[in-house]
């Protein structure tokens, strides 16, 4: 009995802790950024006029990340659509959309998944995830994926080591043709933001409701389902994963 | 269809087999306090006994399927560091409240093999009621958060409605009430003692006429929830086009679910229930109808979460 209670008391201290360690080490870095600067809010502007398709960032991101066979932080899918000779082609490169409204942050059972506060980067810490795949199914943009050698859930996290270290990610660094974009959304003067205010933007899948931070610039949001359509007709989407369909 | 699910068997196998423990503790703690009114409750004692000896262990099945899932067992453990508002991490402490409960449950059922301990049963039945009131909402609250976990995610339309945790839980009572009707007929001996043997019957009328009426609501509410689901414009109703006449698993769902897991035993059931409910004839079905039934309602059960999810899964968003 005495054993129950003192296990039960471990129990709740355990969890008392854990709450409040949470919300200091917010503070603490809330506090360091201060000093140094104000909260960003990254993002990306895909600009797909500029895109070739070569899959430099694809590639990029693999050996940055060392991420596995059969499963990609960034990827790009071709979309191609029309019957001859009526006929198109254009590339969507894609990656975490580093939500405003994150559904993965939602649904992570253990707190392991969320929006870092300084930077606005929704990231995984390995040391929580149990894999439970949860937040997998909760991706509007199927950007997440069970690591297959850690076991845990995985994604693009902005490449955080460079991007902390004022480099810019990996993919963005790579693009051959320019079209990626990295830069601070929260501040008006940055590149991006003054290329958003400019342009006609557009976000995937905007009906879910999630805020994208990453915006496309010229992008085909042709889906197979507009094969449907008498004046497309024929659609053939290439994800270049090992998943071959979009979801 | 062949390809890889994100989530698979185990994970469908745990919806069903929670579904059913929650359900047959739930029942049985009902039972045990209401039965029906009156001094019903004791003298369907036999029929608790059977639910309560049940319960808790498809769940236990079915959780440790799920920690299996997971690749690494013991991270399991992370989600009880944190309360959050993720479904699964409510569902995952009521699971662990919902099995020791019902596990204390189980036990004081147990016979005693200890001559002196002969009252025990009796000494144990004020724990058993506090513990079976206990039970009632926790059963209902694991099958209940089955649904709403699948129901929290706008990626995946098809599960994304209110509705879907209802028809779970209804289906995890009716389940329960099967596998309650199918280990009761499967154990009983046909005695002389016609006292007994008339006690039986009437708590195979209690849980067949119950089940037939739970089957009825599953069905309206698998009504409501396609009919809704086909109303609507976009995601939605894409989504559930699958299921609906047309779509790539609308057979197995009509078949399964609907005709061999809801109205052929809903009609059997009401075949032999009508007579007792109108005319008061003596309700006795036959025993192979009885496991028969019970074996339909379960397959159907598990056919229903084995398509929900398997079609939540395989449809998405319409666009991009």
């Amino acid at each position: 009995m005495t054993a129950a209670a003192a296990a039960a008391a471990t129990a709740i201290a355990a969890i008392a802790t854990t709450l409040p360690t949470r919300s200091e080490s917010k503070t603490d870095t809330e506090r360091e950024n201060g000093k140094e600067s104000r909260t960003k809010r990254y993002g990306m502007v895909i600009d797909v006029r500029r895109c070739i398709g070569c899959h430099a960032c694809t590639v990029a991101c693999k050996s940055e990340f060392d991420v596995p066979l059969g499963v990609n932080r960034a990827w790009v899918e071709y979309v191609e659509k029309g019957v001859y000779p009526n006929v198109g082609r254009s590339f969507l490169p894609r990656l975490c959309n580093h939500c405003s409204v994150p559904p993965c942050v939602t649904v992570c059972p253990t707190n392991a998944t969320y929006k870092r506060p300084q930077d606005g980067i929704v990231v995984v810490d390995s040391g929580l995830c149990i894999g439970c795949k949860y937040c997998i199914q909760a991706c509007p943009y199927d950007a997440r994926f069970l690591n297959p050698v850690t076991g845990f859930a995985d994604k693009c996290d902005f490449c955080i080591h460079r991007v902390s270290k004022g480099l810019v990610p990996s993919c963005v660094n790579t693009c051959v043709g320019g079209a990626r974009i990295f830069g601070d959304l929260g501040d008006p003067n940055s590149n991006i933001s003054k290329l958003i205010a400019n342009n006609q933007v557009t976000v995937l899948r905007r009906e879910m409701g999630t805020f994208p931070n990453v915006y496309y610039i010229g992008a085909d949001h042709t889906d197979e389902l507009d094969a449907k359509r008498p004046e497309v007709r024929k659609v053939q989407v290439v994800t270049h994963r090992r998943h071959e369909e979009r979801r | 269809m062949g390809e890889e699910l994100t989530w698979g068997m185990p994970v469908i196998l745990y919806l069903f087999l929670a579904g059913v423990g929650a359900g047959a503790v739930t029942v049985s703690s009902s039972v045990l306090l209401r039965g029906g009114g009156g001094d019903f409750g004791g003298r369907h004692f036999k029929l608790a006994r059977y639910g309560a000896l049940i319960g808790p262990f498809p769940v236990m099945l079915g959780t440790f399927l799920i920690i299996f899932e997971l690749g690494r067992p013991f991270r399991m453990f992370n989600l009880f560091k944190v309360v959050n508002l993720s479904p699964m991490n409510i569902g995952s402490w009521l699971l662990m409240i919902f099995i020791t409960a019902s596990f204390l449950y189980t036990l004081t059922f147990l016979p005693t093999f200890i001559s002196q301990w002969k009252n025990l049963s009796q000494r144990l039945a004020p724990l058993r009621t506090v513990l079976a009131w206990i039970n009632v909402p926790l059963g209902i609250g694991v099958a209940v958060y089955t649904g709403v976990m699948l129901g929290a995610m706008p990626a995946r339309p098809l599960w994304n409605s209110p509705i879907l945790a209802l028809l779970f839980l209804v289906s995890a009572l009716s389940t329960g009430i099967a596998m309650i009707i199918l280990v009761q007929t499967l154990f009983h001996k046909k005695g002389a003692d016609t006292e007994a043997e008339r006690h039986f019957h009437q708590s195979a009328y209690l849980l067949t006429s119950s089940d037939a009426m739970l089957i009825g609501l599953e069905l309206m509410v698998i009504f409501l929830f396609l009919m809704f689901a086909h109303l609507t414009i976009g995601n939605v109703k894409y989504a559930v086009s699958i299921i609906l006449p047309g779509g790539d698993m609308a057979m197995m769902f009509w078949v399964w679910v609907v005709a061999i897991g809801l109205l052929i035993p809903a009609i059997i059931e009401l075949i032999f229930v009508v007579p007792k409910l109108v005319y008061h004839r003596d309700y006795s079905a036959p025993r192979s109808v009885e496991i028969v039934v019970s074996i339909a309602v379960l397959v159907g059960g598990f056919m229903l979460r084995y398509i929900i999810v398997h079609a939540g899964q395989v449809t998405g968003p319409m666009g991009l």
